[in-house]
């Protein structure tokens, strides 16, 4: 499968659109969470930009603040704070998504002691009275947002930003699709590239450049994979770990991944209401994550769906070590899906590890013979 | 050893730990050290440790046997609610008990301390119950507290709780997310209590309506109201071990130290199992005519209180002897951890609502929830500990943890340069384990926490004087 021109994998932190965004003197808002409703960054009039770390593996500043416990994409990520590489950004939101996350928050903030800096708390389950309190924190952000950008967000243009990431998704279910064909169009280290691209973008160019690559993909011819596996987990913008995978002959034909589907599966929000609380009861309702409890049922029926719709042979769940919240899930996610009849392989790794790849790759080896394909 | 011997087919660490215990109303009131060196050799080489932990020094034996005995009669109360119709329910150790000692069916398990109990009571001890646990698939970046002490009761048949709750989701991920899992695992309902990262009164507001609506959820679910006459009665007691409470913090000011250092410990447990009770009193009543017993006659069990030292987040518990009477007989004190730090609002007795708003405040305010749940993890944390390490005096401090502790491990750095910068008091990083001693030996924790002792605090304690007696020149 050729790739097109629209997607040579990102690899600079302060990559050209931003460069360009920033030119014309427009203002970037850094965030890390999926829980945080991108659309009201953009009704402000500012850019939203997802933290990643594009496989940075030197974590020395961050190992001075952040133990060797801790998450290495955290950390990687907390060295490009601290070394000078996201200076470009203008503000940051930090949401109370993980232990480390928080610890890589705070720390960001005493050292760097951003201007605009906003903790967005987001409840850890779906009621009622913590939808109520979701709300008025985004108004708290919508307020502060307002503030620093000089721009009054108004019903419309929220409403007009709702619309844009509303696209997004739709276009996203359709690259999607093309990944679940029997010979998938779309590979999955394709996929989540263009996520990595697109999550620090307007919706509207990043509706753009999906609609440029299904278009250019629509037409070709696809491959049969040795094995259509599926990648559950939490963010990893690691592409090169697909593209080792895919390799091997198999294809992830689909993802329940933090970057990557998991972060398009937000609900449409309703008709009804302020554009600021259907915006809260989307985003709160829609948040498949560990972090979020009581929920496992709707964790677990999501996976399973996406496996039976991508008609998987079998699902790997890649986490990073330390992480307790995928570290637990995964149990009883292998549990379920092993009992549906879809056979799993738990990998636990550390962030942009290249010594972990040998190995990961004899274990996904292995792993394809268990279940029928020929690595 | 044989396994065999200690846990038999068909009963698992709970019973088992019981049957131990037993013994304790064997054993005399009073014992020699002849008494104490047969009941150390009479048991396992682990449990030594425990038992010698206990009983070596007088004040910790006097004390200890009083609480065990009392703890026991709790535990077999545990043991037989089900069958007189109550509900048992799994706590963690960062709720206060009082919430369902309140419910006239409702029996509460702190799971981390029964379980870690259970850990050390049994052969094994917390190893057997991690390996256990790792062998069920789950990651061993967990923490083994929580992890550990959940584990007894997944193991074989025995004491089976009817529901869970826990409330750490966000203050404490692997304390939240094994206490989920439990509920999966055995099959029973979960009850989440959420602290909002939000300290504003919004926050508390929102935090006490949260209480209010879970106390509904196991009112539905036990199917008996929280009657205000038994809320008020629980409350009560509570606040009468509060006032001991007090007395106790006070009475750790005193040079030397005359509160021993494993009452640092008996206070964790009575807090998080006993509290709301008569037990709690009692234990907490002795502990202080105890300590006043001994600042009256200047006792002090080293020749010289050598350094002062505040546990900046939690002791050790694999081996009481080896942690906390070691370190008594070294001239070092244990001022307490971030578990003795306990905010204890005025109480109005009045009404089931003002009760219920200040047993919100409580819990709102609990030990690691106020810390780890606060909107700045750091800036709470070094707060509260710089607050009780300057109150009693300390003469530096020890961080102890988890490797599950990322919260803290996140910005232990950060804690450590500001503690240093506010107060000059050092900070010693140690990494070890709860109950697992295979993490790092206490030998090894010793040896760090002697150098510590006499290169930095003592070393500095001797700087001090001659500073102010070149002044005073």
């Amino acid at each position: 499968m050729e790739t097109t021109t629209t997607l040579s994998r990102e690899t600079e932190i302060y990559n050209d659109y931003v460069k360009e965004w920033k030119d014309k003197g427009g203002k970037v808002v850094g965030y890390s969470c999926v829980a945080t409703p991108v659309e009201l960054i953009e009704a402000a009039g500012l850019l939203p930009y997802r933290i990643k770390a594009l496989g940075n593996s030197d974590t020395e500043l961050a190992d001075g603040e952040m133990s060797l416990f801790n998450c290495s994409f955290c950390r990687a990520c907390l060295q490009l704070g601290l070394d000078g590489t996201y200076d470009f950004l203008d503000g940051l939101i930090e949401t109370n998504g993980c232990d480390h996350l928080r610890a890589m928050f705070e720390n960001w903030q005493h050292r760097k002691k951003l201007d605009c800096f906003y903790y967005l708390k987001v409840p850890h389950f779906y009621r009622d009275d913590s939808l109520a309190y979701f709300e008025e924190n985004l108004g708290l952000l919508k307020g502060l947002l307002e503030e620093k950008s000089s721009v009054k967000v108004t019903d419309e243009a929220l409403d007009e930003a709702i619309h844009g990431w509303e696209t997004v998704r739709e276009k996203w279910r359709e690259l999607s699709a093309l990944r679940e064909l029997d010979t998938p169009k779309v590979t999955g280290s394709e996929a989540l590239a263009l996520e990595i691209k697109g999550s620090s973008m307007l919706s509207g160019d990043f509706v753009a450049m999906l609609s440029r690559f299904i278009a250019e993909r629509k037409d070709a011819v696809g491959t049969k994979p040795a094995a259509r596996l599926m990648v559950c987990g939490p963010a990893t913008d690691e592409v090169e770990w697909f593209e080792e995978i895919e390799r091997l002959g198999a294809v992830v034909v689909a993802d329940v991944l933090c970057f990557g589907s998991r972060a398009f599966v937000t609900a449409p929000p309703a008709s009804d209401g302020s554009p600021l609380h259907r915006l809260a009861e989307a985003y709160l309702s829609s948040i498949f994550c560990p972090r979020m409890y009581k929920e496992y049922e709707r964790r677990r029926d999501l996976i399973r769906e996406t496996a039976r719709r991508a008609r998987v042979d079998g699902a790997i769940y890649l986490y990073n070590k330390f992480c307790d919240l995928h570290g637990v899930d995964s149990v009883i996610v292998r549990r379920d899906l092993e009992e549906a009849g879809i056979p799993v392989l738990v990998l636990e790794k550390e962030y942009s590890a290249k010594a972990d790849i040998g190995r990961v790759k004899t274990r996904v080896q292995a792993f394809m013979e268990r279940i029928g394909g020929v690595a | 050893m044989d396994k065999g011997f200690v846990m038999r087919e068909g009963e698992n660490g709970f019973e088992r730990a019981m049957g131990i215990l037993e013994m304790i109303y064997k054993l005399p009131d009073s014992l020699s050290e002849e008494d104490v060196e047969a009941a150390k050799n009479f048991v396992f080489p682990e449990l030594q440790q425990t038992v010698i932990g206990l009983l070596e020094l007088p004040a910790d034996r006097e004390l200890e046997l009083f609480f065990f005995r009392l703890l026991l009669g709790v535990l077999k109360e545990a043991q037989n609610a089900q069958a007189e119709g109550k509900k048992l329910v799994f706590i963690p150790f960062t709720f206060p008990p009082e919430i369902f000692y309140s419910f006239d069916n409702i029996f509460p398990i702190c799971t981390e301390i029964v379980g870690g109990l259970i850990t050390n009571i049994c052969y094994g001890q917390g190893e057997r119950f991690w390996d256990y646990a790792m062998g069920m698939g789950l990651p061993d970046s967990l923490c083994s507290a929580n992890t550990i002490g959940t584990m007894p009761f997944f193991m074989g048949p025995g004491l089976k709780a009817d529901a869970i709750v826990y409330n750490s989701a966000g203050s404490c991920n692997p304390n939240a997310k094994i206490h989920a899992f439990a509920s999966d695992y055995l099959g029973i309902p979960q009850f989440l209590l959420e602290k909002p990262v939000d300290e504003s009164p919004r926050g508390r507001e929102l935090f006490r309506q949260y209480l209010k609506r879970f106390i509904k959820e196991l009112e539905e679910w036990s199917g008996s109201e929280m009657r205000e006459e038994r809320l008020r009665e629980v409350m009560k007691k509570s606040y009468q071990a509060v006032e001991l409470y007090n007395e106790f913090w006070e009475l750790k000011k005193a040079r030397p130290c005359p509160v021993p250092n494993i009452f640092s410990m008996t206070l964790l447990v009575l807090r998080s199992q006993l509290w709301g009770r008569q037990e709690a009193v009692d234990v907490m009543q002795k502990m202080v005519d105890m300590s006043k017993e001994r600042l009256r006659k200047g006792e002090y069990t080293a020749s010289e209180e050598l350094a002062r030292v505040y546990i900046t987040y939690i002791y050790w518990l694999f081996d009481f002897y080896g942690y906390f009477t070691w370190m008594e007989k070294e001239g070092i004190t244990i001022l307490g951890d971030i578990l003795a730090i306990h905010y204890f609002p005025e109480m109005d007795f009045s009404s089931k609502e003002s009760m219920l708003e200040g047993l919100a405040d409580i819990t709102f305010d609990y030990p690691m929830t106020r810390q780890m749940g606060g909107e700045s993890i750091s800036m709470r944390w070094l707060d509260d500990i710089i607050y009780a390490a300057q109150d009693l005096g300390a003469d530096a401090c020890i961080f102890g943890g988890v490797h599950a502790c990322k919260h803290t491990l996140g910005t232990a750095a950060y804690f450590r340069r500001e503690m240093m910068k506010r107060t000059g008091l050092a900070t010693l990083m140690l990494t070890g384990d709860v109950f697992d001693k295979r993490h790092t030996p206490m030998e090894m924790l010793q040896e760090e926490v002697k150098t510590f002792v006499d290169q930095v605090v003592a070393r500095k304690k001797s700087q001090d004087k001659k500073k102010a007696k070149t002044a005073g020149e």
